[in-house]
């Protein structure tokens, strides 16, 4: 299953504020990409670029799926989940008002998901069994940490090629980090996904990722193709560790 | 009060309470479910009950007429939708004040525009089911109130089903919740509203030609209308079809009771007065979540 995001010079941003500068990278197939930089730098702002949510300004994003070229710069973004893009956005974003198993359904929504949906909600139900014994509960009375099992699941309901997730650990107790930051790689081996974290935290995500960007200033300051580069990397500990 | 006017007007107020269900179904979802302040939803039906009119004049049975006008209804639902969004919804936060404005002003419009065309006089409808009843021990239940409770039955099964068994159905429920979130899983949720919106007024359409089929029409209506909509979607908590059920049962009973007791120049005030006391005490309505 081909699926490869190529991302060039991109300039994007909010109105008059600039958050993109020209950056490059790319997501490769199978791969998991890890999206590392601190709150500012510009990672849910490409995440949103690449669902057709922001417009960049310039620069171009092309996706190579099942044989086809498509620009995800001109796509809106029901058309780009429709191509095989799921995202698990930033704070969740449920239906807090509707049942864990109605959301699941939802998440299901595209054309191409809805000849797999028992196949998927089994699946789900058996890559994570508290969402079973909840499925009749409202989605917005459950804890954080089962609202991010629930996103990532509703996510897999779409029976994605490529895996975007923006920000899993946030509002998240570490052990709860740790859990759903596993479940990525376990759902990810399962499906055979492409998947591209963006993440604050970040030796939970070096766990998981084959490679990984470093942006800064929207820009990717540091490019790494392993993990143990990424883990050795002076901008990393600057960045982070204030060394 | 003896008992037996008492169990009398108790019947009669679940029957007409079945009939405020039917006309208040539409706006449950407009209002309850998408968040449109849609108070030219009384218009609407109002509007309709002259279509049935216009139709039943070619000899065209009220029923089948509310099912004809169905289609050109929903049209009607997704342009005014349409242009709400584009107009108000989608320049953001204050939508709630400015539509109200432009309801009330499609209200007016449509009220005028009968008036013009059609008079200040009472219309009605005939059919079979006009004017004779079903004699039930000593009470006399007109046919009218029993196509009434089958046709609210009928559409709130079918709504109920719509709407928990179909994606179209789920997203019109999700859609007010989050609206970005709606997109992120590949639904349009500006489509999702407007066909939402469509539906809605296509079951106005239904409710309008019961309208004329239990009661004579007149331009005015909707004002009297307009309060128990609104009484019956909060009490029976934003978007819940059967809820909305149940809430026009309990709106026609307590009408009927006070009717009963108190004459009929009280009734009325209750619709006015349970929807300010649901607001007051349990805002989130009888099934609300």
């Amino acid at each position: 299953m081909e699926a490869k995001i190529t991302v060039r010079d991109l300039y994007a941003g909010y109105g008059a504020v600039q958050v993109l500068h020209g950056l490059s990278m790319e997501v490769r197939s199978g791969e998991t990409v890890a999206l590392l930089g601190t709150n500012g730098n510009g990672k849910s702002t490409l995440m949103k670029c690449l669902i057709g949510d922001v417009r960049p300004t310039h620069g171009s994003i092309t996706l190579e799926i099942d044989g086809r070229v498509v620009d995800l710069t001109k796509l809106r973004t029901h058309e780009a989940v429709e191509l095989g893009i799921s995202i698990v956005p930033e704070g969740r974003r449920l239906f807090p008002q509707l049942s864990v198993e109605e959301n699941l359904l939802l998440g299901a929504y595209r054309k191409a998901a809805r000849r797999n949906i028992s196949k998927n909600l089994d699946f789900c139900y058996g890559a994570f069994p508290f969402l079973k014994e909840r499925r009749r509960q409202l989605s917005g009375s459950m804890s954080g940490g089962q609202q991010q099992m629930l996103a990532l699941a509703r996510a897999i309901m779409s029976s994605p090629k490529i895996l975007l997730v923006d920000e899993p650990s946030v509002g998240l107790a570490p052990i709860m980090v740790s859990q759903a930051i596993s479940k990525i790689r376990e759902l990810k081996d399962e499906f055979g996904l492409t998947v591209l974290m963006a993440e604050q935290n970040f030796q939970e995500a070096l766990r998981i990722a084959d490679r990984g960007y470093v942006l800064v200033h929207g820009k990717v300051a540091f490019s790494a193709d392993s993990a143990v580069e990424l883990q050795d990397s002076a901008l990393i500990s600057q960045l982070y560790l204030g060394g | 009060m003896s008992i037996d006017l008492l169990l009398e007007g108790l019947i009669f107020g679940v029957f007409v309470g079945c009939f405020y269900a039917a006309v208040s179904i539409g706006l449950s979802i407009a209002f309850g479910l998408l968040d449109v302040p849609h108070i030219a939803h009384a218009s609407f039906l109002v509007l309709a009950a002259y279509m049935t009119f216009l139709l039943g004049s070619y000899g065209i049975d009220p029923l089948l007429a509310g099912l004809i006008i169905l289609i050109p209804f929903f049209a009607l639902g997704a342009v005014v939708y349409r242009f709400y969004y584009e107009a108000f919804e989608k320049r953001g936060t204050d939508a709630g004040v400015r539509g109200i404005a432009f309801f009330f002003g499609i209200a007016f419009i449509v009220q005028v525009i009968l008036s013009l065309v059609f008079g200040l006089d009472q219309r009605s409808v005939a059919a079979s089911y006009i004017g004779s009843s079903l004699g039930l021990g000593e009470m006399r239940i007109p046919w009218r109130l029993i196509v009434a409770l089958l046709v609210a039955v009928g559409l709130v099964l079918a709504l109920n089903l719509y709407l928990s068994r179909t994606f179209q159905g789920r997203a019109m429920r999700a859609v007010a919740q989050d609206p970005w979130a709606l997109k992120a899983i590949g639904a349009n949720p500006v489509m999702t509203k407007q066909w939402a919106f469509g539906l809605a007024t296509a079951a106005t359409a239904i409710g309008g030609a019961l309208l004329i089929i239990v009661s004579p029409v007149e331009p005015s209506l909707d004002r009297v209308y307009i309060g128990r909509t609104f009484c019956v979607v909060v009490l029976a908590g934003l978007g819940s079809m059967s809820g909305t059920l149940i809430a026009g049962i309990m709106l026609g009973v307590i009408e009927s009771l006070v009717l009963t007791a108190f004459g009929a120049s009280w009734a009325p005030a209750v619709a006015f007065g349970l929807l300010l006391l649901v607001l007051g005490l349990r805002p989130q309505g009888l099934f609300g979540r």
